[in-house]
């Protein structure tokens, strides 16, 4: 193929000037499209997952160039049509010969490299940056078709060069698979956060079911291994074994999430942001003059103020679990996140900051996780007993930044959303 | 500014320059440039020490490089307004530490002074807005006796700039060398600076 882009079948040398340029454009275009509908298809799959898949396979891969395993490819065995550049003019067969090429899954691959790639655009589930990605491939493809010219007069030459050392390429082939799996392997996404809802916020855990609230106005609760269920007319959702709390139009509404069941109701609209430990139910409630988390026991009826703060003050989402209450208290000076034990009535400091913006707390056990925001960098932290929060993970942006956050078992659930769009999702990271 | 570990004669040259400025006022220091002939003379410590006209020494209008800037929402930009709360670099407006537009009661706003909404649909919250010196640089660096004192002025883009200095007993200033008396009393010294456009034409 690399002998169409000469003078002699172009017509001149500056058709041939004319047709590289096309054949790069589309080789780099079509890759890159590539690259564009396999992140687009992990991003709808949530293949974030996948990146641990896609490090074994540049692993195996690495193994299979390296001539330790012997394993067959997908293959389309097709040559570009030759009759193209005969019939068409030469902007098209150019054209068409890079896109052909580009796209690579119509051509032969002497190697599995492209295969990783492409497994790897999936894993990384952005459609723009796997596109960029992949847009290399095609560069590529370019490169050897502009390159030979400018080494020797037979375009050939330099392909019988390569091929000359393909030993010495295969073996940097597997050396740079080994080193993209161990990559891949490492990266965030393979051991930290994995998208699991779109469109969400506020989730809440609690026994392999994961509950969140979707910006169309309804709480999703997704139990392990069973179909999602969906309350409409809902929102600021709390998960507890078999039962639920969230907010509606009359307040707040307590059910067993399998069958809808009512149990417990607290009809009125100035409370908000529950958190369930039943039989103890959180929230916050709206007074004329102050702002209260109030702890009701829903199976004897009996209520208790347990934190009480001006309404200059805002009081955040709080968290309840194992008898103790996490909160926020945060005014334009200070921001701070107190952990109480219910049962002594004893409230500890866990963070305080005058500069950042701590928020959202979650307790679970000895375990507290927060955000702590402020200008280009958000944290999610997390402590352990008393000891001082460490960062989780950290978002450095001026407009995407971390929400509410949920404690499970060995993973954090935090909302990060966009300031600008609004646009949120529920992430799951590992400790 | 870190320094690197360097041999005797270097260290040599650190104590000596440090010893320097911390016995003088910024601008007896600066008229003793002639330190500048022991930068050439004792190493590196010293150059970094006394160094005013650096490509990287250009700090901003109307401060060549001595200080650093204090810790903002917009490094190495440290605008503040008259009570020492920050201000968009750009435009002026009131940000809070996220570095957010605010309206006058602190609740974040668009560029149109639109409040902000969450992910929830609901207004946001008022978040923390708190002084450049005394919150952020206190905060950040550890230190417990930072207080806006000394300022002086220049003339930026057509109107007075006021400079301001954020103080501390520390010896060392934020840059991690000798700290300088500069427009501080009381025995503080000039830990970082911050500035002021007062709208008066010049």
């Amino acid at each position: 193929m690399l002998e169409t882009f000469t003078p002699a079948v172009c017509g001149s040398r500056q058709r041939q000037i004319v047709a590289q340029a096309l054949f790069a454009g589309a080789a780099v275009a079509t890759a890159a499209a590539l690259g564009l509908l396999l992140g687009l298809a992990g991003s709808l799959l949530g293949a974030e997952r996948a990146v641990l898949a896609a490090a074994a396979l540049a692993l195996v891969a690495a193994a299979r160039e390296a001539g330790l395993v012997r394993l067959p490819l997908p293959q389309a065995r097709r040559q570009v049509p030759e009759r193209w550049r005969f019939e068409l003019p030469l902007p098209a067969w150019a054209s068409g010969y890079g896109a052909g090429l580009g796209a690579g899954l119509f051509t032969f691959q002497p190697v599995s490299t492209f295969w990783v790639a492409c497994a790897g655009a999936v894993a990384l589930a952005r459609p723009v940056s796997s596109a960029l990605c992949l847009s290399l491939y095609g560069a590529g493809r370019a490169i050897m078709v502009v390159w030979p010219r400018r080494r020797a007069s037979d375009p050939t030459a330099a392909v019988e060069r390569l091929l000359g050392r393909r030993g010495a390429l295969l073996r940097a082939n597997a050396v740079a698979l080994v080193a993209c799996g161990i990559l891949l392997a490492a990266a965030p996404a393979a051991g930290g956060a994995t998208r699991v809802a779109r469109d969400a916020y506020d989730p809440s855990f609690d026994r392999g079911a994961l509950a969140f609230a979707r910006q169309d106005g309804v709480v999703v609760v997704r139990p392990p291994g069973e179909p999602a269920l969906v309350f409409p007319d809902a929102s600021q959702p709390a998960l507890f074994k078999g039962y639920l709390a969230y907010r509606d139009a009359l307040g707040i509404r307590v059910l067993r999430w399998r069958n809808g069941m009512e149990v417990a109701r607290i009809a009125s609209t100035r409370v908000s942001r529950p958190a369930l430990d039943w039989p103890l139910l959180a929230f916050v409630r709206r007074g004329e003059s102050k702002k209260r988390i109030v702890v009701r026991d829903l199976e004897s009826g009996r209520s208790r103020v347990r934190v009480s703060a001006k309404h200059s003050v805002y009081l955040g989402r709080p968290s309840l679990h194992g008898g103790r209450l996490a909160w926020q208290t945060s005014t334009r000076r200070i921001s701070r996140i107190y952990v109480k034990t219910l049962r002594t009535n004893k409230r500890r400091l866990v963070a305080r900051s005058k500069i950042a913006l701590l928020s959202n707390p979650t307790v679970r056990g000895k375990r507290v996780a927060w955000t702590e925001a402020r200008f280009g960098v958000s944290r999610l932290m997390l402590a352990w007993g008393s000891g001082r929060g460490r960062t989780l993970e950290r978002i450095r942006s001026r407009t995407r930044s971390y929400w509410t956050t949920a404690l499970g078992n060995g993973s954090v659930y935090a909302t990060r959303w966009t300031l600008r769009s609004g646009a949120a999702s529920v992430y799951r990271t590992n400790f | 500014m870190p320094q690197p570990e360097g041999s005797r004669l270097d260290r040599s040259a650190e104590r000596l320059s440090a010893k320097l400025a911390e016995s003088t006022t910024r601008r007896s220091f600066l008229g003793r440039l002639g330190a500048a002939a022991m930068a050439v003379a004792g190493g590196s410590a010293v150059a970094a020490a006394v160094k005013p006209d650096e490509a990287e020494a250009f700090h901003f209008c109307g401060h060549i490089w001595t200080t650093g800037s204090c810790p903002s929402p917009f490094p190495p930009l440290a605008r503040i307004d008259r009570h020492g709360f920050p201000l968009h670099p750009g435009s002026g407006r009131r940000i809070d530490n996220l570095g957010r537009f605010v309206n006058a009661n602190g609740q974040p706003v668009d560029a149109g002074g639109n409040r902000l909404r969450g992910p929830d649909g609901a207004l946001l919250p008022a978040g923390p807005r708190t002084r450049v010196c005394e919150d952020w640089t206190r905060e950040v660096k550890g230190l417990r006796d930072l207080r806006t004192q000394g300022s002086w002025y220049r003339c930026c883009g057509g109107q007075i700039r006021k400079l301001v200095d954020c103080c501390s007993f520390s010896r060392r200033r934020i840059n991690g060398d000798a700290s300088l008396t500069g427009y501080c009393w009381g025995g503080r010294r000039v830990y970082c600076v911050m500035y002021y456009d007062t709208g008066l034409p010049c």
